[in-house]
């Protein structure tokens, strides 16, 4: 452990430069050792790159992703494509990119959905108690008895195939994780001082819950959530492959592994690229995603 | 330990109730008129009157729900709308294939992800730690169904060592046991449907036959599929096996038991691996349901005959009673393989009771 006061004589201590200093908040805290951690930078600095490429997709990708050069289908990387053109001759790099769009807004219309309803399930469950959270919970225990693939495959079948109804199945599937974090975090957090403190000032218990309860047990939702969404990028892609997600003709990325996957030995950068791209994004998220966990649980912090 | 298993056996009720509710209200869920989603657009009056009628959607829903109990305690899923099979057979059909392809994957998640995370620990900051965790945290991140497809690209395509799709090759002589057996067509129809089930495992059936032949090729189609299927869990069971190992290393008693002279090999085996284990233990169950689901993609790419795969289309085909049947089979495999999980671990540490 490397603790910077350790080393200083006691004589030449300067008790202005204490004062001086940045005060330090369990945030800034969680910031700094997230800084030092290579293996969060690394995670990190693959998501801007992402972001970047997301947001600028019109203005860096070299072609429209939709126009069709069908004499030239199949065409493998070259200067003027860098990764080559796909099935029906469309720039592959052009088609990753806009498809950096899509998983990303996947990844966080997905989290976002299950975070908030988890959280929601989650702290009502915790904090009301009883048969409430009895109930709930029970309801939460029978979706996690079915493998989370199946159960958003059983989702989208009933909603009917399309990218959107299987962004609702993944998000339906998640929500029970999130709420067990909640109401775990919230057991814990509900019994200290300060919320013994706004009850007796006459706090309503809304209140109570919302303003001082749920901003202290955030934490560990945070960690999820980063970890979720590579998670659920990688099932979106997963049911797009299989025929029940984004429908053809929109850039997703486990689509167009779907449609060239017969093209794996003639043709094989169509299928590389694509998902190439979903491992990169998914890694990192997961890199991220342990990096804010080190950070933010100081027990972890060797 | 008995008052635990009796414990945990019967919290089996309610979650087995729970997933017979959802199956159940699976089929009654669909927007619309189930009989236009499954017959199609084309269905006449007359077509969808007869259909109600044989599905039993005229009957109040606690009807059709005791009626749908009752028919699952006798072992009846309902009927296909596409081939008019019971449900039950077309499963049986495709079960023993995902069976093995999930326990071939669990087999090499198991014994890689803990070789390496126990090697990891050992040499914790070497390089083949660094290595060790730099390929699991690729490993978790992975797309199966690409991974897969690569993989199908170097070792089949490339290298031509392994047969890229199927389950056995064309030519290659696999005799139902029913026939090696010499189950005859006078025999009861529950045997013979017992016998062929038996049979589609077929790395079992090739084996007690003495088909060496077929029983190669059968585990040279295995090899890729279970390779793709269980990269995420093999990372994971890596990782676990690795961090807990190290937090155990760290305690006193063993190093006390290092301070009374005791060798490297003998403190790993006798003293740390045990409660190094328990982690790993609860990961592996919970990995089996990953198994479980990624079989669909896994299936879908290596063009296995199994269930993952016929559910995929069958969703397609908007048959619904095969795709309800199948959800509910694997949910109750997952549910029964974390019993056993739970029963290990109340056995390997007899501190486990229930709370």
């Amino acid at each position: 452990m490397t603790t910077s006061g350790a080393n200083v004589p006691a004589a030449k201590f300067d008790s202005q430069a204490l004062d001086d200093r940045p005060i330090r908040t369990p945030m800034r805290d969680a910031f700094r050792h997230l800084r030092r951690n290579p293996v969060a930078i690394a995670g990190a600095i693959i998501l801007l790159f992402l972001l970047l490429i997301a947001l600028l997709a019109p203005v860096l990708a070299p072609y429209d992703p939709t126009i069709q050069a069908l004499t030239d289908r199949n065409q493998p990387p070259s200067a003027e494509h860098l990764l080559g053109l796909d099935a029906l001759g469309r720039d592959l790099l052009s088609r990753v990119m806009y498809g950096a769009r899509i998983s990303l807004f996947i990844g966080f219309f997905t989290v976002g959905g299950a975070l908030i309803i988890g959280t929601v399930v989650g702290a009502v469950a915790g904090f009301v108690g009883g048969r409430t959270d009895n109930v709930l919970m029970r309801i939460m225990d029978i979706m996690l008895a079915f493998p989370s693939l199946l159960l958003a495959i059983g989702v989208v079948a009933i909603l009917g195939r399309g990218l959107m109804n299987a962004l609702y199945a993944i998000a339906f599937v998640s929500i029970p994780v999130y709420a067990r974090i909640a109401r775990a975090s919230i057991l814990s957090v509900r019994e200290l001082d300060y919320v013994e403190a706004s009850r007796a000032i006459g706090a309503t218990p809304f209140r109570i819950l919302f303003r001082v309860v749920l901003p202290n047990s955030l934490t560990p939702l945070i960690v999820q959530a980063t970890l979720g969404i590579g998670t659920a990028i990688l099932e979106a892609a997963a049911l797009s492959f299989i025929g029940l997600g984004a429908q053809a003709p929109q850039p997703e990325w486990g689509l167009m592994l779907a449609q060239h996957r017969n093209l794996v030995f003639t043709s094989p950068h169509t299928v590389f690229y694509p998902g190439l791209a979903i491992m990169l994004t998914v890694l990192g998220f997961n890199l991220l995603g342990d990096g804010l966990r080190d950070a933010l649980d100081p027990r972890l912090r060797v | 330990m008995s008052r635990y298993m009796v414990q945990r056996l019967i919290m089996l009720v309610p979650v087995l109730l729970g997933i017979t509710v959802v199956t159940f209200a699976m089929l009654r869920l669909i927007p619309g008129d189930p009989c236009r989603v499954m017959l199609g657009e084309r269905a006449t009056a007359q077509m969808c009157a007869d259909f109600n009628e044989r599905m039993g959607f005229n009957d109040p829903l606690y009807t059709q729900f005791a009626r749908y109990m009752g028919n699952l305690l006798r072992g009846d899923l309902g009927e296909s709308v596409k081939t008019g099979q019971p449900v039950i057979s077309e499963l049986a059909d495709r079960l023993p294939m995902t069976f093995e392809l999930t326990v071939a994957a669990m087999f090499l998640a198991v014994t890689v992800g803990m070789s390496a995370g126990v090697l990891a620990a050992l040499r914790r900051g070497s390089l083949v730690d660094l290595a060790t965790m730099a390929v699991a945290n690729l490993g978790v991140s992975m797309p199966i169904f690409w991974l897969g497809l690569v993989l199908m690209f170097v070792f089949a395509f490339r290298l031509q060592w392994l047969p890229p799709s199927g389950r056995t090759t064309v030519g290659v002589n696999i005799v139902p046991l029913a026939t090696a057996w010499g189950v005859s067509e006078a025999a009861p129809s529950w045997l013979r449907s017992l016998v062929d089930f038996i049979s589609g495992f077929q790395l079992f059936s090739t084996l007690v036959t003495g088909n060496l032949a077929g029983l190669w090729d059968t585990i040279k189609h295995l090899i890729l599929p279970a390779f793709a299927l269980c990269t995420i869990p093999m990372a994971i069971i890596a990782r676990m096996t690795r961090s807990s190992l190290l937090e155990v290393l760290g305690q006193d008693y063993i190093r006390t038991a290092r301070a009374k002279g005791m060798g490297d090999r003998l403190v790993l085996g006798r003293h740390a691996m045990k409660n190094a284990l328990l982690p790993v233990v609860t990961t592996i169950g919970l990995q089996f349901g990953y198994l479980l689901g990624g079989a669909f993609l896994t299936e879908t790419v290596f063009s296995l005959p199994g269930v993952g795969r016929l559910v995929v289309d069958r969703i397609l085909a908007r048959d619904y009673p095969v795709v309800q049947g199948a959800v509910l089979i694997i949910a109750s495999v997952f549910v029964f393989a974390n019993l056993l999980v739970d029963l290990t671990y109340a056995w390997i540490d007899p501190r486990i009771h229930y709370e």
